[in-house]
């Protein structure tokens, strides 16, 4: 089981998490205006690296807030939990380690 | 069921049965992924059309990835026009598949029995009976006694908090021994001359013109007319390497196997509410898979919540099972695709084929998969079966949304 | 226990188990007992609206705590820190409808939520010199008193139930939050957890 930190509640069990996919997908400024494969990439197309993922997860058992959680999807190391809000790289969030 | 299974004892990795090959500077046609799909993929190249010039690309060992870690359930009851001819034909392939290899694959069509706790389950799965059966595919609904009667040990008393309200049941579906699946494939290949290499993992797709010409390996460069991706789990990570990117998400798929007990389980039963499914090997251990852990991984590992979870269903399904001991749990890579359908076909790349996003479900679909993709390489043209599992569907929102027959339970 | 002085009768979800806590405690070393009809208000605003915090303040003389997993006392009301821009507010039993009104006037003016949730979980609590080791028998909180001592409180998984803990005293006293329809299920869990104790 994952060690999540929650960037509000710290750490908890990932049993406490609802998982969101993947962080910083932008909706687009005009769905009307885009092609048919810009809109299917949009709705389906997600990154699936192997390696570093920034991801989003909801704590809904404890504060019910969604923030962003960088992780390494080869090893589960959790590099770093963030804010809503707030990039990967100037994040005040807990830098801290798990599995 | 007393089938004689002539080979049933022979467990052992049998690398004699095909020739280890040094890769070549070139070939015709370029499989990478020495799994079920690849191999079946490239048995069907030789067989059905002639290619010989063959070679299929395995990183670790031939049989190592989602087809030795899967819980080898086959069936066909899909709800989708396109899925049920898909699938069908996949399960018509096995029906003949040990006589054609030559090699048993224990193959069992013991029958698989999809419960239903809910009414909207139960509506559901009247539903897909119907649909199953306007597509030829047999399938029955049972209600709760019917499900006593074909499989006494499952707990149907009223007072559980899942109560099994009935069934689908598909009598031709069942199991098969999933290395003797990827060994037959190789020894036939092998036999027609496809050039079988382990130990060979692709580092990169070479494109020229917007046209596939080769690949990378850690063993050198091997060029090719034609490229198929046919590694599970993996294809996100290699269709980067041709700057693809698909709509796939990589995620751990767990599995667990008993101690050896008496034969009691005579079927395949899987539950999609309370996630577990369950069968028991020709050996006596049972082998049970949970439902797909919600997190992006290529780690080969899940969280205990999810297995604990499985587990308390299947004991609250089977009391009988309440102290049989689970002596493994494990868990494969599943790519898994936004509406639960494979992608199998062309790409944009000329030259470049995919199989890819068979989620939970791929291991049934071995011979059909291998067959279709196998027609789409040697023609240039996907078959009609797979022609509905094209990349842009995703663009053009022709999806196959198999949720409900593919959801957790495969 | 709190003796109910609503206007209707009310029962306690865990009434009828007054026998049992009995059987399990051992004083001294770990009680447990049932708190119910604890008045429950949740409170959602803007945490940066000083005007609006200092409303609250005035009204219920209990300071809204900013860092998480915190508790503020004040004038018989706790403030229990849920979530960026809500908190759990605790009262004297019965006390709810005052709370309720009086805050739904003092924020008029601003964005914000005042609901009474008081039926929506009852408290047992947990107290004793072994408290700490039975509550850690059912969830992965990390509870060492370093950690988490009084004036702090957490929403947690427990043993799968959705749980408010929060520790109000050294000895230490733990009040747990729990749906109604969970407590006996709770109840029963802690009562075995107890026996080792």
């Amino acid at each position: 089981m994952l060690l999540i930190s929650c960037p509000w509640c710290g750490e908890r069990d990932e049993v406490e998490f609802h998982y969101g996919g993947e962080s910083h997908i932008a909706y687009p400024d005009d769905p009307e205006a885009i092609t048919d494969d810009a809109w299917g990439e949009f709705l389906f197309v997600r990154n699936n690296p192997s390696g570093e993922f920034r991801e989003r997860w909801l704590h809904t058992h404890g504060c019910r807030r969604w923030f962003n959680l960088l992780r390494d999807t080869s090893t589960h190391e959790i590099v770093r939990s963030y804010r809503m809000g707030e990039s990967a790289d100037q994040s005040s969030g807990a830098e801290r380690e798990s599995d | 069921m007393s089938i004689e299974h002539a080979r049933a004892d022979h467990f052992e990795h049998p690398s004699e049965l095909w020739r280890a090959s040094e890769p070549r500077a070139s070939y015709d046609v370029l499989v990478v992924g020495g799994g079920g799909h690849g191999l079946a993929t490239a048995y069907y190249l030789a067989k059905e059309h002639g290619l010989t010039d063959i070679a299929v690309l395995e990183k670790g060992w031939l049989g190592g990835g989602n087809i030795a870690r899967n819980t080898t359930v086959i069936r066909s009851n899909y709800l989708w026009d396109e899925s049920a001819a898909m699938y069908e034909h996949s399960l018509k392939l096995w029906e003949g598949l040990s006589e054609e290899l030559e090699y048993d694959l224990l193959f069992d069509q013991r029958g698989v029995l999809n419960l239903a706790h809910n009414l909207h389950e139960v509506r559901e799965g009247i539903r897909r009976v119907n649909a199953n059966r306007l597509n030829g595919v047999d399938a029955e609904w049972l209600d709760t006694d019917g499900v006593k009667e074909f499989c006494p040990i499952v707990n149907t008393s009223s007072d559980l908090r899942y109560p099994v309200l009935g069934a689908t049941l598909q009598r031709r579906g069942g199991i098969a021994r999933h290395e003797h699946v990827a060994w037959g494939y190789a020894t036939r290949a092998s036999q027609l001359g496809v050039d079988i290499i382990e130990g060979c993992e692709v580092t990169g797709i070479d494109v020229a013109g917007g046209r596939a010409t080769g690949v990378q390996t850690t063993r050198g460069p091997i060029s090719a007319n034609k490229v198929a991706l046919v590694a599970a789990g993996h294809r996100s990570v290699l269709a980067e390497m041709a700057g693809l990117r698909l709509p796939v998400q990589s995620h751990p798929l767990q599995a667990l196997v008993s101690g050896l007990l008496e034969q009691r389980l005579g079927c395949v039963v899987m539950s999609g509410a309370v996630h577990v499914y369950v069968s028991q090997a020709h050996k006596g251990e049972l082998v049970m898979g949970a439902g797909i852990d919600a997190y992006n991984s290529y780690a080969q590992r899940g969280s205990f919540h999810v297995i604990e979870k499985q587990m308390a269903a299947a004991v609250e399904l089977f009391p009988i099972f309440s102290r049989a001991q689970m002596l493994r749990t494990w868990a494969g890579i599943v790519d898994v695709c936004p509406d639960a359908s494979p992608i199998v076909g062309l790409t944009p790349i000329e030259g470049l084929f995919l199989n890819c996003g068979w989620g939970t479900g791929g291991f049934k679909a071995t011979p059909g998969s291998g067959w279709t993709l196998a027609h789409t390489i040697a023609t240039g043209e996907p078959h009609r079966l797979n022609a509905p599992f094209a990349l842009d569907r995703f663009a053009h929102g022709r999806l196959i949304d198999e949720h409900g027959a593919a959801g957790v339970a495969h | 226990m709190a003796s109910s002085a609503p206007s209707e009768p009310r029962m306690a979800p865990l009434s009828g188990w007054e026998s049992r806590f009995v059987e399990a405690s051992e004083s001294g070393v770990v009680e447990l007992g049932e708190r119910p009809f604890l008045a429950h208000v949740n409170l959602r605003l803007d945490p940066s609206n000083l005007s609006a915090r200092a409303r609250v303040r005035e009204t219920l003389g209990v300071e809204l705590p900013l860092s998480p997993n915190t508790v503020s006392d004040g004038a018989g009301h706790a403030a229990l820190w849920l979530a960026p821009d809500e908190w759990l507010l605790v009262g004297p039993t019965g006390s709810e409808g005052e709370i309720v009104g009086s805050l739904q006037g003092a924020l008029a003016p601003y964005h914000h939520s005042v609901l009474d949730i008081t039926a929506n979980r009852t408290t047992l609590e947990l107290v004793g010199s072994r408290a700490r080791e039975v509550l850690a028998t059912g969830c992965g909180l990390d509870l060492h008193p370093r950690v988490f001592g009084p004036g702090r409180c957490a929403q947690t998984l427990y043993a799968k139930t959705q749980l408010v803990v929060w520790q109000i005293d050294d000895v230490p006293t733990f009040r747990l939050l729990v749906r109604p329809s969970f407590a006996p299920y709770l109840a029963e869990f802690l009562c075995d957890a107890m026996l080792e104790w």
